[in-house]
């Protein structure tokens, strides 16, 4: 009752309100489990093999106990003496219990002589599943670590080389504008020669024209100028000479 | 001197002190240790295993709101097999063997389980009196049959554990007490005896493990119908 009524005090403020009987319970229901260590106390190391034990059950202690002083003997005639100390003086009664007994126990030896390396092998392939599990897990995290890391690196290297990176890309933008303004000056050029072109091509033609026109106009003025007496003494002109000159090849053969 | 053979099923005294509290938790107490390490040894190691194995075995088929349940009967199961197992040694006492723990286990248990159908899903729990499929002639013997089936749920439960046990170290405690009294007037009947004494003992640890699983199994059985 007075701890039902202590547990009521600590219960916080909501669950006050309930019924005296409800709430100390309710306290057990409210409080969390397996929050932290249970006790604070430092672990001990688990040893790697269990104590050395002879026939079983009696530790390989109590024979080296005894060894100084009995020898290698000494336990064995300790314990016979024991049995039949407790056997002839009736306080370990022969009952059926004892046949029993020797039943299960012979079962017991049995079982674990035949499958006890079986099943201590199994256990400790359990136990090495496990470690390895986790050695796989620690592994793991570490190479992503080591990969992030390592690419980390390579990015922080890649920065360096980021100003030549910049450089290229002026470089390209400074050459496509030069490009860009030869080809315009070019166009320019070109144009502007295709006009020039145009005029020269239309003076020449001028030209031709005006001297086509002259020569027709000279040559119809001149055959027009030429009458018939001139023609009669040009040919008679032309015969002689003619003549003379046949004269003058002959006497030259 | 004919012993009482009934006499290994008397509660213990020690000075008029009972002492079934001891013999209850004795087992459990001692065989079941918890550890703080996060490796363990083998015994720990395999003891975790096969409370593993066996939880999911028995826990799987239930719903997800009766998985609350598998604390509790993981802990029933432990100690129902801690309790049979050491009893098979000499000179022991069989808390399982007595109706009192037996039917102080099943019932309220039981109950639980028909309490939460009764209340959570009322309908369902009422038609499981009537197997589907079940030809129209036959339904008012059916139900009938199926409400006694219910109803003797939890004696067969209880008694199921008390009786093999009871019924095993009994005929171990004859056979051991034949061979006792044989090998003077003929010896090759203790030979067979004996042989017979060791195939019971095996039966027997068999037994001890079963049955602690079969009243767990049938727990989770009647949880499942009323889930």
């Amino acid at each position: 009752m007075l701890s039902r009524l202590c547990q009521r005090a600590l219960a916080p403020l909501a669950l006050r309100s309930l019924a005296p009987s409800l709430s100390a319970g309710t306290l057990q229901v409210s409080r969390q489990f397996h929050t932290g260590q249970q006790c604070l106390a430092p672990i001990t190391p688990l040893p790697e093999m269990g104590g050395k034990v002879r026939h079983g059950v009696i530790p390989e202690e109590f024979f080296e106990f005894l060894y100084p002083k009995t020898g290698v003997t000494g336990p064995y005639m300790f314990g016979t003496g024991l049995l039949l100390y407790l056997v002839s003086k009736e306080i370990y009664i022969i009952t059926h219990e004892l046949v029993s007994g020797i039943a299960i126990v012979s079962l017991i030896i049995y079982v674990v002589k035949k499958y006890g390396p079986t099943v201590a092998a199994f256990a400790d392939k359990l136990n090495e599943d496990y470690f390895a599990h986790a050695l796989a897990c620690k592994n793991s995290a570490i190479s992503s670590l080591e990969e992030a890391i390592e690419s980390e690196k390579k990015e922080q290297s890649r920065v360096e080389g980021r100003k030549y990176l910049f450089e290229a890309k002026r470089n390209n933008v400074a050459m496509v504008l030069e490009t860009n303004y030869r080809e315009r000056l070019l166009t320019v050029y070109n144009e502007v020669k295709k006009r020039l072109d145009y005029q020269v091509a239309l003076h020449h033609l001028k030209r031709r024209k005006e001297q086509d026109h002259m020569i027709n106009w000279i040559e119809k003025s001149v055959l027009q100028s030429i009458t018939p007496q001139q023609e009669k003494e040009s040919i008679a002109k032309c015969i002689s000479n003619l003549k003379v000159l046949s004269k003058n090849t002959q006497a030259a053969v | 001197m004919i012993p009482n053979l009934f006499e290994i099923f008397a509660t213990p005294y020690l000075l008029k002190m009972p002492l079934m509290w001891l013999a209850v938790m004795m087992p459990a107490m001692v065989l079941f240790t918890p550890s703080q390490h996060l490796v363990t040894g083998r015994y720990i190691l395999l003891k975790k295993w096969t409370m593993k194995q066996f939880t999911k075995q028995i826990m799987n088929p239930l719903p997800t709101q009766g998985h609350k349940w598998t604390v509790f009967f993981m802990t029933l199961m432990m100690t129902l097999t801690s309790m049979n197992m050491i009893s098979l040694l000499p000179h022991t006492f069989t808390p399982t063997a007595q109706l009192a723990l037996t039917m102080a286990l099943a019932f309220p248990l039981w109950m639980a389980t028909v309490i939460i159908g009764v209340l959570k899903k009322t309908t369902r729990s009422l038609a499981h009196f009537l197997p589907e499929g079940s030809p129209t002639i036959l339904i008012p013997a059916l139900v009938v049959v199926e409400t006694i089936s219910l109803l003797i749920r939890p004696l067969a439960l209880g008694v199921r554990l008390a009786a093999n046990l009871t019924a095993g170290h009994l005929l171990l405690q004859l056979m051991a007490l034949a061979i006792i009294h044989l090998p003077t007037p003929m010896w090759p009947a203790t030979v067979a005896v004996a042989t017979t004494l060791m195939l019971l003992t095996i039966l027997e640890v068999a037994v001890a493990l079963i049955q602690a699983y079969v009243f767990v199994l049938l727990l989770s059985l009647y949880l499942q119908e009323n889930i």
